[in-house]
């Protein structure tokens, strides 16, 4: 058995890798190195998922780190990259609300916030060892993260992005606060992708046949201003 | 075994869509479908001793008490009124190239799967399972919402699944909370809501608190609450009134259901007085506020849907109150509420095809002698208006008025400012009406309307849902008030 | 004062001196690289020293001492600040020597006469330089501050001498926020050294230039002490960032062989620092001035973030 103050100390450098892929994503303006980011996030939860069977050895986390990397490091990635492709956006350089500075702010602000309210909220369940206690906040800043990126972006495809990487604040939080049982996390990820499937689908048009769907996207203005650019 | 039939029926029901060759067989499939599922509500109704906690099938995650099955035929009633209505209101769709002939495959796949998986939701046990069904209705219903080929309303649905996914989210981790709080008490982690209740008392109230709140976001965002509520006015009036009408009279009510559960949970864990204040303060908000954006409104369903956001307002309030005779009366309202709603869309529909409106949310309706072209359609917006706005002797009347008298007695101030805010709404709606149903073309400078010919088929559920409507508000049964009383006794507020 | 202590002074500036435009030298060529081109050798900075040593000097009729002063006191502000960052050998700290806070204040005296200098000559390159300068000086100072009070908060003191000392006996990484103070240091130094996407080094173009325009006016030894004292900051920064994040083989007792194999380790992780920084340069755009805020944001970001933790857990 591996010494469990290391593992504990690998998780805690990959929760440092997670916000810094959290503020890449805010932050990054290429919507394809966004979906690269969002992928090694994912797998960054997977490794960490792993670690944890080897702190618990819950035979769950195995199967949760197995499925996290079928559905959100390998399909959900490519079939977002592969319609990027087909819409032809490249980059997503419009924000309501929040400019990615103020959003960096606003999050540093609900961190704090997070920590003060687990913190209050989680002494009611006992005590808790440390780094548990850094998952559950590091999951829930994560997820306001993902929140701001969602209500922050304009294109439709970065604040799926943005849900997504909520998604995975949840997940995290769930590894470390406690042992959802496996048909859950099962079911979410279905939904996950449908979820996925359905909005990167509005986002180019309902029909996929290949005249209208371009007389669609016309009609969108999905692909307006990269038309004017050429 | 229940549950199974259910799932068979739905299985039965998309192979019939995917055999059937025209709008008019696939249309037939879904009345039957909605159709058998009423009646299979019914017999467990009359047969069954409710609660069915043990079903052979899916024992630990589903079972059906009586708040499940009284949505459950609220949802199956309406159902099956809007399948009927939509067999006149899509035919017309589809002539006037709204609806491409295409997708009409896939909107009656959705609308069977969408009630499919709403009974499903209503029948969990499980919370986290029902936390899933809920957001898979969002993502069904948004297609139905997106269906048209039209900018606006795919946009309405983005609006709509990213405000509402977000927020369920929040959901989640409330059950999560949950969860661990149960595993801490119980020794074993549960997300059955059975077993939740009953182990509710021995919770520690700042947890119990935490995950209402997370979970109220949630499922505020589902049935439309202030801050949440933005995306309602516009999913509601781009998507097809027929969808409208599921919307306003069905999903959000997903949300109310979602609230409830947890509302009793929390209350049993002694944490009640904390998430009352949190629900008259939002449902005060929210009422507030579809108060006032009502006034400049010019389009008739977007009047119409914020009237919905109004009335979860009303709900919130009523709950928030949490006595007994409060929480009977906020469940009577979810039934008035639903039917009263569905019948209004489906009026506000055959306005829709008469005067061409465009689907979208900015456009001024453009009605004039509504009464030559579409007396029962404005009869429908007359009588529906009068019971939405709570004229005695519709339901909605009464379930306001036991409401305000509980919230009477819990805080006059409150009671207060919610009267002021329902005789504004009340007054934006009236003038609406009035101002739009006196209109009458003017010779030589109005197009000549041609007279759109309504189907029977989106009469008869008109007619048949104001009926209901004032058998409703005027003949209570000992059934039926025993019925609700059932809810109350298991959700244990006492 | 110990003799070691003034060994380490001596070893220290020679050892700057010597390998400073080395590292300056190879970012040059790796940015050739990416840009497939072949690029001057990289020790063509030192070839270039030497030759502007040797020329004269010349200065605008317009100039006043401020623009004699400057090269001198540039250079002596940047040596001073480079006693405070031990390279190879960590001695026991001596008075104030190695004070954070005074580290950077010296680099801001650097940076002051140099703005100085540039509005001097009356050219009007340097006056929009020396604008542009200490716009971003006055941007990035919170970001800066930050970032240094997050490193004296993870080791407890404001002495660099006792973090380097911490940081090499650990051996590898302190706690695993050092990397976010990493991310924070890197994004200081692209910004304190004028590189791209806040400036960039290498171009005269009037419009963008920044730490260019203002040494515009600078002619022969004087302009090889504005280079050099260039240099020897980058390589200043640095050296903080390697010996705070990757401090294997620091030496802490002084023997030959342990400074000599320090030196050599230095100079490798020096260059790779160099050739990652390039890579950066190469991979970036020049940003508009009002964009670089989100730039400067993101350091303050960890840096806060590292306070919380630090402080909170």
């Amino acid at each position: 058995m591996i010494e469990s103050a290391f593992v504990a100390g690998l998780v805690r450098v990959l929760f440092v890798c997670i916000i810094i892929t959290a503020v890449y994503i805010i932050s990054a303006r290429n919507l394809l190195s966004i979906v690269s980011v969002y992928a090694v996030q994912s797998l960054t939860l997977v490794v960490i998922a792993l670690l944890l069977y080897l702190l618990e050895g819950a035979p769950v986390l195995i199967a949760i780190a197995a499925i996290t990397f079928a559905s959100k490091v390998l399909i959900i990635p490519y079939f977002i990259a592969t319609i990027q492709e087909k819409i032809r956006i490249k980059r997503d350089i419009q924000f309501h609300f929040l400019s990615p500075t103020s959003s960096l702010f606003v999050s540093m602000g609900l961190m704090l916030l997070v920590y003060i309210v687990l913190e209050r909220v989680m002494a009611a369940t006992g005590d808790r060892d440390n780094l548990f206690f850094f998952g559950a906040v590091l999951g829930i800043s994560l997820m306001l993260m993902g929140m701001m990126v969602t209500f922050s972006r304009k294109r439709a495809l970065t604040k799926i992005l943005g849900f997504l990487s909520m998604e995975n604040g949840v997940l995290l939080f769930g590894l470390f606060v406690t042992e959802l049982p496996f048909i859950i996390e099962f079911l979410i990820v279905i939904d996950l992708i449908i979820l996925v499937l359905l909005t990167t689908i509005l986002t180019v048009g309902l029909d996929s046949t290949l005249e209208d769907y371009h007389k669609r996207l016309h009609r969108f203005h999905l692909w307006e201003d990269e038309v004017e650019v050429r | 075994m229940i549950i199974l039939i259910f799932a068979i029926l739905s299985a039965l029901t998309l192979a019939g869509i995917l055999l059937s060759r025209n709008h008019r067989q696939m249309n037939t499939v879904c009345i039957a479908q909605s159709v058998t599922f009423a009646l299979m509500a019914c017999w467990i109704l009359l047969a069954g001793q409710l609660p069915v906690y043990r079903i052979s099938i899916g024992s630990p995650y589903f079972f059906i008490d009586h708040l499940g099955l009284y949505e459950v035929l609220i949802s199956t009633l309406i159902f099956t009124c809007a399948a009927l209505y939509a067999r006149g209101y899509v035919a017309g769709l589809l002539d006037s190239g709204e609806l491409e002939k295409g997708s009409l495959r896939l909107f009656y796949i959705a609308w069977a799967v969408l009630l499919a998986v709403l009974v499903l939701a209503f029948f969990s046990d499980n919370l986290a399972l029902f936390w899933i069904f809920a957001e898979l209705t969002t993502i069904i219903s948004a297609i139905l919402v997106a269906i048209l080929s039209a900018r606006d309303n795919i946009d309405a649905a983005i609006k709509y699944i990213f405000i509402a996914s977000t927020s369920m989210l929040f959901s989640f981790v409330g059950f999560i909370f949950l969860f661990e709080t149960s595993r801490v008490v119980t020794g074993t982690g549960t997300l059955n809501w059975t077993e939740l209740l009953l182990a509710a008392h021995a919770f520690p109230p700042i947890m119990a608190t935490a995950a209402f709140v997370l979970v109220f976001i949630g499922f505020a965002a589902k049935s439309g609450i202030f801050p949440f509520h933005t995306w309602l006015p516009e999913a509601h009036a781009k998507a097809p009134s027929a969808v409208s009408a599921i919307l306003s009279g069905v999903l959000l009510n997903v949300g109310i259901y979602g609230i409830i559960r947890t509302y009793a949970i929390v209350n049993q864990a002694g944490a009640g007085s904390t998430a009352s204040f949190l629900l008259a303060l939002f449902g005060v908000l929210t009422i507030g506020i579809a108060a006032f954006s009502m006034i400049p409104q010019k389009n008739l369903k977007k009047l119409i849907a914020f009237s919905s956001v109004e009335n979860m307002g009303i709900i919130l309030v009523g709950l928030a109150v949490a006595t007994p005779v409060a929480i009977f009366w906020v469940l009577f309202h979810i039934m008035a509420h639903s039917l009263t709603k569905a019948s209004l869309f489906f009026s506000a529909g055959i306005l829709h095809r008469q005067y061409k409106s465009p689907l979208s949310s900015e456009a001024v309706d453009d009605i004039r002698d509504v009464f030559v072209y579409q007396p029962l359609a404005a009869w429908g917006i007359i009588i529906g208006g009068l019971a939405i706005i709570g004229m005695p002797p519709f339901p909605i009347f009464v379930s306001k008025v036991f409401i305000m008298l509980q919230l009477g007695t819990a805080s006059p101030l409150v009671l207060g400012t919610v009267l002021v805010l329902l005789f504004i709404a009340a007054v934006a709606f009236g003038y609406f009406i009035i101002t739009m149903f006196r209109k009458r073309s003017r010779p030589g400078r109005d197009t000549d309307l041609v007279p759109y010919r309504t189907p029977v088929s989106m009469k008869v559920p008109i007619i048949v849902l104001l009926f209901i409507l004032l058998v409703a508000g005027i003949v209570f049964t000992t059934g039926e008030v025993s019925f609700i009383q059932s809810i109350i006794t298991e959700l244990k507020f006492t | 004062m110990s003799l070691d202590f003034i060994i380490y002074l001596i070893i220290n500036t020679a050892f700057i001196l010597l390998i400073a435009p080395l590292f300056a030298g190879l970012i040059r060529k790796v940015k050739a690289w990416t840009q497939g081109r072949q690029g001057p050798p990289v020790l063509q900075q030192y070839y270039n020293l030497a030759k502007l040593f040797r020329k004269e000097i010349i200065y605008s009729p317009h100039a006043s001492w401020i623009m004699r002063a400057t090269p001198l006191v540039n250079m002596a502000a940047i040596m001073v600040a480079a006693l405070f960052v031990p390279l190879v050998f960590v001695p026991e700290p001596v008075g104030g020597i190695g004070n954070i806070i005074l580290f950077l204040y010296l680099l801001a005296l650097a940076r002051f006469f140099m703005a100085l200098a540039g509005l001097d000559a009356g050219s009007s390159f340097g006056g929009m330089g020396s604008s542009r300068e200490m716009s971003i000086a006055a941007i990035i100072e919170p970001t800066t501050i930050i970032v240094f009070a997050a490193l004296a908060i993870v080791f407890k003191s404001f002495n660099i001498f006792v973090m380097f000392a911490s940081s090499a006996a650990t051996g590898a990484l302190t706690t695993p926020t050092i990397i976010l103070i990493g991310i924070s240091l890197f994004i200081i130094l692209i910004v304190e050294t004028s590189r791209i996407p806040v400036d960039n080094p290498e171009t005269h173009l009037e419009l963008t230039m920044i730490h260019e325009g203002m040494i515009l006016e600078q002619t022969g030894r004087n302009l090889a002490l504005m280079e050099l004292s260039a240099a020897v900051k980058l390589t200043l920064l640095m050296a903080l960032m390697i010996n705070l994040i990757i401090p294997a083989g620091l030496a802490v007792t002084l023997t030959a062989a342990g400074i000599f194999i320090a030196a050599i380790l230095f100079i490798l992780k020096g260059s790779l620092l160099a050739v990652i920084i390039g890579l950066f340069e190469s991979s970036m755009a020049k940003k508009r001035f009002f964009q670089l805020p989100s730039l400067f944001a993101m350091a303050f970001f960890f840096s806060t973030l590292i306070i919380i933790i630090e402080v909170f857990a």
